[in-house]
C-alpha cells in the first residue's frame, strides 16, 4: 500500500480561478497539482498516485466530459469532481452516470468543495486499499501449487478432508498437508478466516477459470 | 399756298418730330445707339429738304450752285449716318463696304466744295423755270462735274452694303425686318440715284427730290424702332404676367424668393419669405437681421455657407434652423446663386427658401425607429447570450470568492505570511477588473444611447467581442481563430454599434457550425487593410455554407433560419454599415463554410 498523501489534481484553463482554487486547497492543507489543460494534466498523469480530480466542465479542446472519458478508458479509476459556471443538467447526468464523484457550481462555496474532495479522497483511499487487498490474495493464490489451489477450493466449499481426499482420489493424510500449507501460504489460522478472504476477493469464479 | 412748300414742310417736320422722339429715347437710355442714329438720319432729311426747296426756289445760276453745294453737307451727315444705322440696328453689313461708303462720300463733300460750282456741276450756267406740283420751279443747267461720279459711286456703293445686310438679316429669318429696313433703304437709295443721275447729267429737267425718297427711308426706320418700342411694351407686360405666374407656383410650393443686394446689403423677399422668417411685410431686412432670427448654432454655419458660395462661384446651399416664439423648432432650407459682377465682385444673391420642417421631424422620426429596432435587436441578441455572460461574470465571481477564502485561512494560522497575501489581494483586483470590463461592455451595449462617432481600432473591437463571447464559443466548442492585421488605420465609426455587428456575425456563425463535428467547428476572424476600400473584417465559419439563393436574402428583413430567430440581426447590421458608408457583403467560402464581410472606410481615403 502506497504511504504517499493523497494529491488533488485541478484542471482549469482559466488562470485566475485556477490559481484561487489551487491557492484556497493549499489554505485548507491538501497537496494540489494544478494543471491548465486537460492535455497537460494526462500527460504527467501517473495512476498509481492516490488523490481526486477537480474538473472544470468547459474548456477549449478537450473538454470536461471527454477527459472523464479518456481517464475511464485507460482504466484509472480516479474520482472525479466536476466544476461548471451553469447548472447544465444533461451534461450533470451525463457526467454523473459515467461515475463523476460530484458535481459543484461555481462560485464555489468552499465547504462544499472541502467536502466533496475529502469524500472523493476517502472513497480513492478505500478503492485502493480494496484494490491493494484483493492484489495480495491474488499474490497469495498464486503462489499456491495446482494440487494446493484445488485443496483450497474444496475446503472453502465446506468440505471435510475425507471428502476432499475421496474427490481428489488420494489418502486424508496427504489432504491434512496440502491444508496446512494453504493454511500456511495463505496467513490464516482459521477456515473461517480464510473464507471470508476468499469471498472478500471474490475469487470464487477465478477458480473455475484457472481450472 | 404751293404744294411744293406744303410737302417739303411736312417732310421736315415729320422728320424733325420723329428725330425728337428717338433723340429723347436715347438721351434716357444712352445705350440706345440705333435711336440716335435714326434721329441723325431724320435730321440730316429735313436739312435736304431745307436745301431741296432753296434751290427750287433759286433765282440765280450762283444761288442754285451755292444751295446745292451746302445741300451735299446734309446729304453726306445722311449717308454715314444710315450706313451706322445699318450696322447697328441690323447687325449686319459689310465692314469694309461701310467703310469706303462712308470714306467715298467724305471724299466727294470735299471735292464739292473743292472743284466747280459744286460736285455735281462744273459751272452752273444757267435756271431754267419749269413747272412742278403746278408751280414754276428753278432747275440748273450746265457743264457736269465729273467728280460727281464719286458720290455717285458712294451710293451705289451704299445700295450694296445695304442689300447685302438686308440678306444676311433675311437669311437670319429676320425676313420683316429685312424687307422693310433693308429693301426700304436699297429701293429709296436707288429711286433717289436713279433721279440725280438722270438730272444731273442733264438727260431729263427736274427739281431734285431726294428728300421724299430718303423720307421713305425714315419712315421705313421709323417703323421698325417703332415696332420694336411695341415689342418692349408687350414684353414688360409678358414679364409682369410671367412674374405673376412665378408668385403664384412660390406660394403654392410654398417657396419664399429673395434677392439680396450684396452691396447695400439689401434683402427682398415674397411675402411668403417674409412670413418663413415670421417678420412684418413692410420690415426693411438685412443679412444681419435674417442671421438673428436663426437658431444659435446654426449662425456660423450660415456665415460659412454664404462665404463658401462667394469663394466656389457662388452656389449657396443651406439648411437652418429659425427661432421662434414658441417651443417648437422650425427648419429652413435655403438655395441661392450669387451674381458676380465683371470684376469678381458679388453683386447679389437670388435663391430661394422653404420650410422643411416636417421632412426634418419625419427624418428624425425614421432615425429614431432604426436606433430603436437597432437596440432592440441588440438586447434581444444579448439575450440569447445570457447564459454564458453569466459563466463569464462568474469566472472572476469564482476567483475573487476562493482567493477570499483563502485569504482568511491564512489569516488564521499564527504565523501570517504578508507576501501570500498580497498576492492573493492582487489577484482579487485583476479578477475584479476583470468582471468590470464585462459588466461595461455589457451596460454599453444595453444602453441606449446616442450614436457616439470615434476613432476606432477595428483589431480591438474584433478583440472585445471575442471576450465577451468566450463563454459561448466554449459552449458551443467552438475554437476561435484571429488573423488581426496589424498597424490597421483607425476607422470612425460607433463602437457599441461596430461591437453589434461583430457579436452578431460571430454568434451567427456559432449556429452554423452547430450541426458540425466537434474538431471541425472552427471560427476565423481576419482583419486587413485593403486599398482604395478600408479596413476589411471578415467572419468566416466552417459550417455548411448558405445556399447560392439566399445570399443576400438573409440580409432581408424578416429573413430566419432560425427557430427563435426574428430575422432582425443582418438587416440591422447592414444598415449599421451603411450608415458608417461601409458594406457588408456574404459569400461562400470555396472550401466551405460562410464568409461575412464588412468594409469600413478609413480616415485616409474619407477625404478623397
Amino acid at each position: 500500500m502506497s504511504l504517499q498523501p493523497p494529491t488533488v489534481f485541478l484542471v482549469d484553463d482559466e488562470a485566475l480561478v485556477r490559481k484561487a482554487v489551487e491557492r484556497l486547497l493549499r489554505a485548507e492543507g491538501f497537496e494540489v497539482a494544478a494543471f491548465a489543460s486537460p492535455a497537460e494534466f494526462l500527460a504527467a498523469h501517473d495512476p498509481a498516485e492516490p488523490g481526486c480530480l477537480v474538473l472544470d466542465m468547459a474548456m477549449p479542446g478537450i473538454n470536461g466530459l471527454e477527459l472523464q472519458e479518456t481517464l475511464s478508458a485507460r482504466g484509472s479509476a480516479l474520482p472525479i469532481i466536476f466544476l461548471t459556471g451553469r447548472a447544465d443538467v444533461p451534461m450533470c447526468v451525463q457526467a454523473m452516470k459515467r461515475g463523476a464523484a460530484d458535481f459543484l457550481t461555481k462560485p464555489l462555496k468552499d465547504t462544499d468543495l472541502f467536502a466533496a474532495i475529502r469524500r472523493a479522497l476517502e472513497h480513492d483511499r478505500n478503492a485502493r486499499q480494496t484494490r491493494a487487498e484483493r492484489e495480495d490474495i491474488r499474490a497469495r493464490v498464486a503462489s499456491l501449487t495446482p494440487r494446493e489451489r484445488d485443496v483450497l477450493k474444496q475446503v472453502v466449499t465446506g468440505q471435510l478432508n475425507k471428502q476432499i481426499a475421496f474427490n481428489l482420489g488420494t489418502v486424508e493424510k496427504t489432504i491434512k498437508v496440502h491444508r496446512g500449507r494453504v493454511m500456511e501460504k495463505m496467513r490464516v489460522t482459521s477456515v473461517a478466516e480464510l473464507v471470508r478472504l476468499v469471498e472478500r476477493c471474490g475469487l470464487g469464479f477465478q477458480f473455475d477459470t484457472e481450472k | 399756298m404751293s404744294w411744293v412748300t406744303v410737302l417739303w414742310s411736312m417732310i421736315a417736320s415729320a422728320c424733325l418730330t420723329l428725330a425728337l422722339v428717338h433723340g429723347l429715347v436715347w438721351w434716357r437710355h444712352r445705350e440706345a445707339w440705333a435711336n440716335i442714329l435714326f434721329a441723325l438720319t431724320a435730321v440730316a432729311t429735313s436739312l435736304l429738304a431745307a436745301g431741296e426747296v432753296w434751290m427750287m426756289w433759286a433765282e440765280t445760276p450762283e444761288q442754285f450752285g451755292m444751295a446745292l453745294r451746302w445741300t451735299h453737307i446734309p446729304a453726306w451727315a445722311l449717308i454715314v449716318s444710315l450706313v451706322g444705322f445699318v450696322r447697328l440696328y441690323l447687325r449686319a453689313g459689310r465692314q469694309w463696304l461701310a467703310w469706303t461708303v462712308c470714306g467715298l462720300r467724305t471724299l466727294s463733300l470735299i471735292l464739292n466744295f473743292l472743284t466747280g460750282a459744286n460736285l455735281n456741276y462744273r459751272e452752273v450756267a444757267a435756271l431754267q423755270r419749269i413747272p412742278f406740283l403746278g408751280e414754276s420751279v428753278s432747275v440748273g443747267e450746265g457743264m457736269s462735274n465729273p467728280w460727281m461720279l464719286v458720290g455717285q459711286l458712294s451710293l451705289v456703293l451704299l445700295v450694296m452694303f445695304a442689300a447685302d445686310a438686308a440678306f444676311t438679316v433675311w437669311r437670319r429669318g429676320d425676313r420683316r425686318q429685312a424687307l422693310v429696313v433693308g429693301g426700304g433703304i436699297v429701293f429709296c437709295v436707288l429711286m433717289g440715284t436713279g433721279q440725280a443721275i438722270l438730272v444731273f447729267w442733264g438727260i431729263i429737267s427736274a427739281p431734285i427730290t431726294a428728300s421724299l425718297f430718303y423720307m421713305g427711308i425714315v419712315a421705313a426706320m421709323g417703323f421698325e424702332l417703332s415696332h420694336d418700342m411695341l415689342r418692349a411694351a408687350e414684353l414688360s407686360e409678358e414679364l409682369r404676367e410671367s412674374e405673376r405666374r412665378m408668385d403664384l407656383a412660390a406660394s403654392a410650393a410654398e417657396l419664399g424668393l429673395w434677392v439680396w443686394d450684396m452691396e447695400r446689403d439689401e434683402i427682398w423677399t415674397t411675402d411668403k419669405g417674409h412670413e418663413l422668417f415670421g417678420l412684418a411685410k413692410t420690415e426693411p431686412l438685412n443679412f444681419a437681421r435674417i442671421v438673428e432670427r436663426l437658431h444659435p448654432d446654426d449662425r456660423e454655419p450660415t456665415r460659412v455657407a454664404v462665404a463658401t458660395a462667394l469663394e466656389n462661384g457662388g452656389n449657396y446651399r443651406n439648411e437652418y434652423r429659425l427661432l421662434s416664439g414658441a417651443a417648437s423648432v422650425r427648419w429652413i432650407a435655403a438655395q441661392g446663386r450669387v451674381e458676380f459682377a465683371a470684376d469678381r465682385r458679388p453683386l447679389r444673391m437670388r435663391g430661394v427658401s422653404i420650410d422643411i420642417t416636417a421632412r426634418r421631424l419625419a427624418e428624425q422620426e425614421v432615425q429614431e425607429r432604426r436606433a430603436e429596432l437597432t437596440h432592440l435587436s441588440r438586447v434581444a441578441m444579448l439575450g440569447e447570450l445570457s447564459g454564458s455572460l453569466a459563466h463569464e461574470l462568474n469566472q472572476p465571481l469564482t476567483a475573487i470568492l476562493s482567493n477570499a477564502q483563502a485569504a482568511q485561512r491564512f489569516l488564521a494560522r499564527p504565523q501570517i505570511n504578508r507576501a501570500e497575501l498580497e498576492e492573493i489581494l492582487s489577484d482579487i483586483v485583476d479578477a475584479d477588473q476583470h468582471a468590470g470590463e464585462v459588466i461595461r461592455s455589457l451596460r454599453l451595449l444595453l444602453k441606449k444611447g446616442e450614436v457616439q462617432r470615434q476613432q476606432l481600432d477595428a483589431n480591438e473591437v474584433v478583440q472585445e467581442v471575442l471576450n465577451l463571447v468566450r463563454s459561448d464559443l466554449l459552449n458551443h466548442r467552438v475554437a476561435a481563430e484571429t488573423e488581426l492585421a496589424p498597424d490597421l488605420p483607425t476607422v470612425r465609426g460607433d463602437r457599441v454599434q461596430l461591437q453589434q455587428v461583430m457579436l452578431n456575425l460571430v454568434m451567427n456563425a456559432c449556429d452554423a457550425m452547430a450541426g458540425s463535428d466537434v474538431a471541425g467547428r472552427r471560427l476565423c476572424v481576419s482583419t486587413n487593410w485593403i486599398a482604395d476600400e478600408g479596413v476589411r473584417v471578415s467572419v468566416r465559419d466552417h459550417g455548411l455554407g448558405i445556399p447560392t439563393e439566399l445570399l443576400e436574402r438573409v440580409f432581408e428583413p424578416f429573413f430566419t433560419t432560425k427557430p427563435q430567430g426574428l430575422g432582425l440581426g443582418l438587416a440591422v447590421c447592414r444598415s449599421i454599415l451603411l450608415a458608417h458608408d461601409g458594406e457588408l457583403s456574404a459569400e461562400n467560402h470555396p472550401s466551405g463554410g460562410a464568409v461575412f464581410r464588412f468594409t469600413l472606410p478609413t480616415e485616409l481615403h474619407a477625404g478623397t
